[in-house]
């Protein structure tokens, strides 16, 4: 094991490398994920992506990594094409937030051809995207809709709170055969920590338990795993333990780990960094109350972001992310 | 001006609920402060209440003849007759400062609260929160939630409310590896150990341990099989082993009072560990279990086995009590209600191995041997015993015994002349000091 330290922007790079180095059909699509290094005669430092995260890449594989146009529309649509066709494309879909440009052929082209070609079609497509709040993107660049994508049956949906989990999640999402929605959330894209050498995955349908505890169980993901343990940190400090559990998948969903956590610690508070409505924190509640109802010793919580855009002011988009003073505070709520 | 509570009191530490059996006081009478205002009971006992302020009884909350968790308001008494007083005001604010909460399967009141007079006045239906692992719990422990005491927000019980009444009650010691017996403690002072007799569990010595708690630490000890304790498998409970149990239950020299079987069993421990025995209590003892006990306990296991514990009470009533007794239908009856629930707590099986224990121990035990016991004994003989009368025998043989006959009284004396015995134990325990 290696205590090699690595960004999460640069563990997705390693992924891409790996997965492009391992299948020749592997190709990668979008805006400025070339960024001009391919062209010739020129050895101008690629842009590699409005964040940078597929730097160098066109440049070990001058034919596989795409510029397109700047339409989502265009580039979701190219994808889920090449992927019903051969390919195994990585498409870049800059911020979540364009999701409703593109909506069509993913909701009703990618989520449903194997099903209804009978299993004939496949579309081994990843629509790699960056997520939430945070950066002071304003409203139109900073929402979390993975509740959106993890609603639609025949797409799956992952986010990683960390860089081992996402170079493991990303070469799988790039190898299912199925079209799989890869978040990135922007808090979590520059955070460091350890990543293992070489080629491995982090299969689908399984959370982790990242902090154990027999108090109250914090399920949280994405951005909100490190709000999580900031709030288990502190209240340890109180006398009360708190299990964190990363559910790393939102679909498919690991209800298992879930209704486990509940049922040792009876207590559960969701943290999702999404707003409340129809939302992810919802479901697993509602979870919690249907498969786990003999397990709650308390009401299940959800701390989430509220039911509004997304503010730019630096002040107010931090009122409006979950944080940990507010999941300790809706864990001080049930006892 | 002003309002006092009459609330269903805690009398012994296994009362959970109590009946109200009479007012003797007419609503709107005055009563002086002591007088008799309410007659209560609970698992065969009747209790007196006395009234702890002078006032006139202004409203009624609960009609003879229910039964209500301990700590229910029951009345309220107020210093004028025609002071203002609002019923149910009262009743939420008493609850609220004393509880208890009110049940959370508690149906709706039927009659509307406003509807004048005693009848029906109760309490508001507010509904206590469970947690569902709370609920899931006691379901599966087989718990009465309406006991439970919720810590929770609004309180709510929750599942470590659970896990405490369970604790609590159910003091287990373990007596050897894998075999925990319930063990009750309560009051402070020096120790008195209770043993109960065949079939029944220490609630046997209600009015006894409610009498010597604020002198005595009583303890109270269900042998194996009944109430909380384990139940191991086995053929036979034998009294030597209910006897070792006792032993490893007391580290200090302790006073010893057994009830038949469980005199039986005092006799053991002094002989088995008589550093253990500081004196003892052997009511309606025996040495060599008669023809017609021998009977009765077979006819009870098989009863037990086959119909209700209502069943098996009104069994046992005719063998335990005296005719006197049972003359009287007012005890009869609450003897027959407080023996029910009882006779549940000690299954057909635990019925059928201690049975086999009391044969077997049954004449092992000579006057001879008892010639060796140096403890200083009380012996209580109801004169109208059925079931154990050679009990005179078991205080001659031991040196240093008095014993007394208490005329007209049957087997079931700790209950039957529950103040006797009481006031007997309370003597010799204070002449052995």
């Amino acid at each position: 094991m290696t205590d090699r330290k690595l960004s999460v922007a640069a563990a997705i790079n390693e992924a891409l490398h790996i997965a492009m180095q391992t299948d020749p059909d592997v190709i990668l699509l979008g805006e400025d994920v070339a960024g001009g290094g391919a062209r010739d005669g020129d050895d101008v430092d690629e842009m590699g992506g409005v964040l940078g995260v597929t730097k160098g890449l066109v440049k070990a594989f001058p034919d596989r990594v795409l510029d397109t146009p700047i339409s989502e529309m265009g580039i979701i649509g190219t994808a889920v094409g090449a992927a019903a066709t051969g390919l195994r494309p990585v498409a870049e879909l800059m911020f979540m937030d364009f999701l409703g440009t593109c909506l069509d052929p993913l909701l009703n082209q990618a989520a449903k051809l194997r099903y209804m070609f009978g299993g004939k079609a496949r579309v081994p497509l990843t629509v790699r995207t960056v997520s939430g709040a945070g950066m002071q993107a304003a409203a139109q660049h900073s929402q979390s809709l993975y509740w959106i994508t993890t609603g639609i049956p025949g797409l799956k949906t992952v986010i990683p709170s960390n860089p081992a989990d996402a170079k493991g999640l990303l070469l799988s999402a790039i190898r299912d055969d199925n079209p799989v929605i890869f978040c990135e959330p922007k808090t979590v894209l520059y955070a460091s920590g350890p990543v293992p050498e070489g080629d491995y995955e982090v299969p689908f349908g399984k959370a982790k338990i990242v902090r154990e505890g027999s108090d109250v169980s914090l399920i949280a993901f994405g951005a909100t795993v490190r709000v999580a343990l900031q709030a288990a940190e502190r209240l340890a400090a109180d006398g009360t333990s708190a299990e964190v559990l990363d559910l790393r998948s939102l679909q498919p969903l690991d209800e298992e780990a879930i209704l486990t956590t509940l049922a040792k610690t009876g207590s559960v508070v969701i943290v999702d960094e999404a707003t409340p409505r129809c939302g992810i924190a919802s479901d697993v509640a509602a979870l919690c109350v249907d498969q786990g109802f003999d397990h709650l010793n308390t009401p299940v919580k959800r701390v989430t972001a509220p039911h509004c855009p997304v503010p730019f002011a630096k002040v107010l988009e931090d009122a409006y992310m979950p944080s940990a003073e507010r999941v300790i505070a809706a864990v001080a709520e049930l006892s | 001006m002003g309002t006092t509570a009459i609330a269903m009191p805690k009398l012994g530490m296994t009362m959970e609920e109590g009946t109200v059996v009479e007012w003797p006081v007419a609503l709107g009478q005055h009563v002086e402060k002591g007088q008799i205002v309410l007659v209560i009971e609970s698992e065969k006992n009747e209790a007196e209440i006395e009234a702890t302020a002078a006032g006139f009884l202004r409203h009624v909350y609960v009609d003879p003849g229910e039964v209500v968790p301990c700590k229910t308001l029951l009345a309220a008494l107020t210093d004028a007759v025609d002071e203002p007083f609002d019923a149910e005001t009262f009743a939420t604010e008493h609850r609220a400062r004393y509880g208890p909460e009110p049940a959370a399967a508690e149906p709706a009141p039927a009659t509307p609260a406003a509807s004048a007079g005693p009848a029906v006045a109760a309490p508001s239906p507010a509904r206590r929160p469970v947690a569902p692992a709370a609920r899931a719990l006691a379901r599966k422990l087989g718990l009465d939630l309406d006991a439970i005491r919720g810590t929770g927000p609004h309180g709510r019980v929750v599942r470590q409310d659970v896990e405490a009444h369970v604790a609590a009650r159910e003091r287990l010691v373990e007596v050897e590896p894998g075999v925990g017996l319930e063990v009750l403690r309560e009051g402070e002072g020096e120790p008195v150990l209770f043993l109960p007799g065949f079939g029944s569990d220490v609630s046997s010595f209600a009015m006894q341990i409610h009498s010597l708690r604020p002198t005595h630490t009583c303890i109270g000890l269900n042998p194996r099989g009944v109430g909380g304790s384990d139940a191991p498998e086995a053929d036979v409970y034998a009294v030597e082993r209910a006897a070792d149990d006792a032993a490893a239950i007391c580290d200090t020299p302790t006073h010893i009072v057994g009830a038949s079987l469980g005199a039986a069993t005092a006799l053991e421990l002094a002989l088995r560990h008589p550093e253990r025995v500081r004196s003892l209590t052997l009511i309606t003892p025996f040495l060599v279990r008669s023809a017609r006990l021998r009977a009765v306990t077979e006819a009870w296991a098989r009863l037990a086995a086959e119909a209700s514990p209502e069943a098996v009470a009104s069994f046992l009533l005719p063998w335990l009590f005296s005719e006197t007794y049972l003359a009287d239908d007012t005890a009869r009856e609450r003897t027959l209600r407080g023996l029910a629930p009882a006779v549940a707590r000690v299954p057909a099986a635990t019925l059928e191995r201690t049975r086999a224990g009391l044969e077997a121990w049954s004449g092992r035990r000579s006057p001879d041997d008892l010639g060796e016991l140096r403890a200083p004994a009380l012996i209580l003989i109801g004169a109208q015993d059925l079931l154990t009368p050679d009990g005179e025998s078991v205080g001659a043989a031991l040196p240093h015994a008095h014993t007394i006959v208490i005329s007209g009284a049957g087997h079931g004396l700790a209950i039957e002349e529950g103040d006797t015995v009481t006031r007997a134990i309370r003597e010799h325990l204070a002449s052995v000091r």
